[in-house]
């Protein structure tokens, strides 16, 4: 049952990473390996969070470093720069639920203000999770990017024909 | 050593590319190792800083210490990231290659002349991609149904309004409306509603300019990093916006 859970969590993540890469129309050539490196991706972290018991941000940074060094090792054979694979194959991991929540709970704060103690909580859902959504999406980029300083010699070289 | 004319050629031709590559979504440090490299093929030196709508470049010739500056506009393009790829393979074939101006001029006519995706297609895959990821966030078969139509409508919204040229906030604005309104029928069904109404607008996040920022900021181009995350919150601003109008009708059901 944990393969199962964890395949099919990868196939929505490729599914879902192919048609948000697809609006930055990216190279044909690209669509397997971002759909490839979002399934990875996204099955890391929920394998992080569901069976490793890792928060949500500290898991999508690792995530978002392995899609980055997978981005590193699959962009040089279609001659594509690292942020054409690891963009679009970071998206399935933007924290939806927690920015709505955000939104949400901001709106519901400015309808109760009559009512101190109930804005008060909608006050506290609101830091909660627009705090979550902001350390996600920072650690998403942070941890992606982090392979391009590790190995810039490389990441500048992706779309060279000539090997150096 | 290159005359005046070939020198104002280069610049003509280095400011057209870097800003074209600005444009279309590419980092900062990456335009100017491009833009750089031309030169270098082209035998002269390039300097160039860019901000948000704006860069300067300078062309100097080494042997002559002739240099020449323009300041150039960034055109608003939409994101390609197959440009991105294409144009910066071009600026190692031209070194590489010892390849003249002309020829680098005239590939570079052909790539930024490819056909961009079909709009149906990309339609299709963001309806289905939105609908992933609504099951993603743990929603039921029904949800991701209505996700997947909302998405639809939502992103044939701002197709719409984007090739009548409207303003982007205002597209967002309403595309975020209209996707989430039409997820609101969910309330009807019995399922996972809430993830069907805070799916719906997601197709709308500005990854692009969100990373770009980031990438910028933390290679020391801090400048044009902020600008492009303060464009990008802007956006994210506007989503919320547009998704506040529906939740404020239907926030009683939510509750």
């Amino acid at each position: 049952m944990i393969v199962a859970d964890i395949l099919l969590d990868a196939l929505f993540a490729a599914v879902a990473a192919i048609g948000f890469g697809a609006i930055s129309d990216p190279p044909m050539r690209a669509f397997p390996r971002i759909a490839a490196l979002a399934a990875v991706g996204h099955a890391l972290r929920f394998g992080l969070m569901r069976y490793a018991e890792a928060d949500i941000a500290s898991a999508s940074f690792v995530a978002a470093f392995a899609i980055g060094m997978g981005s590193l090792w699959l962009g040089r054979g279609i001659r594509c720069p690292m942020t054409v694979l690891y963009i679009p194959a970071l998206l399935p991991m933007v924290p939806g639920i927690y920015a709505y929540k955000t939104v949400f709970s901001l709106i519901m704060f400015l309808q109760s203000l009559e009512r101190a103690d109930e804005g008060m909580r909608f006050m506290q859902q609101f830091f909660l999770n627009a705090t979550v959504s902001l350390s996600v999406i920072g650690l998403l980029a942070a941890g992606a990017t982090l392979p391009i300083f590790l190995f810039n010699r490389r990441a500048f070289s992706m779309t060279r024909r000539k090997r150096s | 050593m290159k005359t005046k004319r070939e020198l104002t050629d280069i610049l003509g031709f280095v400011a057209e590319y870097a800003t074209y590559q600005l444009g279309s979504g590419v980092h900062t440090s990456r335009v100017v190792r491009n833009a750089r490299r031309i030169g270098e093929a082209l035998g002269v030196d390039v300097r160039l800083s860019s901000f948000q709508k704006s860069t300067i470049l300078t062309v100097l010739d080494s042997e002559t210490g002739e240099a020449e500056t323009r300041v150039v506009a960034i055109p608003a393009l939409p994101i390609s990231f197959e440009r991105n790829s294409d144009l910066s393979a071009l600026s190692w074939d031209a070194l590489d290659e010892a390849l003249p101006l002309d020829e680098i001029r005239r590939r570079y006519r052909a790539l930024v002349e490819k056909p961009r995706m079909d709009p149906i297609f990309t339609l299709l895959v963001v309806g289905l991609a939105n609908a992933s990821f609504c099951r993603l966030f743990g929603g039921d078969w029904t949800a991701v149904g209505i996700v997947f139509t909302a998405t639809l409508v939502g992103f044939a919204v701002k197709q719409r309004m984007t090739a009548h040229g409207i303003n982007h906030f205002l597209v967002f604005v309403a595309s975020a409306f209209v996707a989430s309104l039409c997820a609101t029928a969910a309330l009807r069904f019995d399922c996972t509603a809430e993830i069907a109404l805070a799916t719906s607008p997601l197709f709308l996040v500005p990854g692009v300019p969100l990373i770009n920022g980031v990438i910028d900021i933390v290679e020391g181009h801090v400048l044009i990093g902020v600008s492009r995350l303060v464009n990008a919150m802007l956006l994210v601003v506007c989503i919320a916006v547009g998704l506040s109008a529906t939740l404020l009708m239907v926030k009683d059901s939510l509750l």
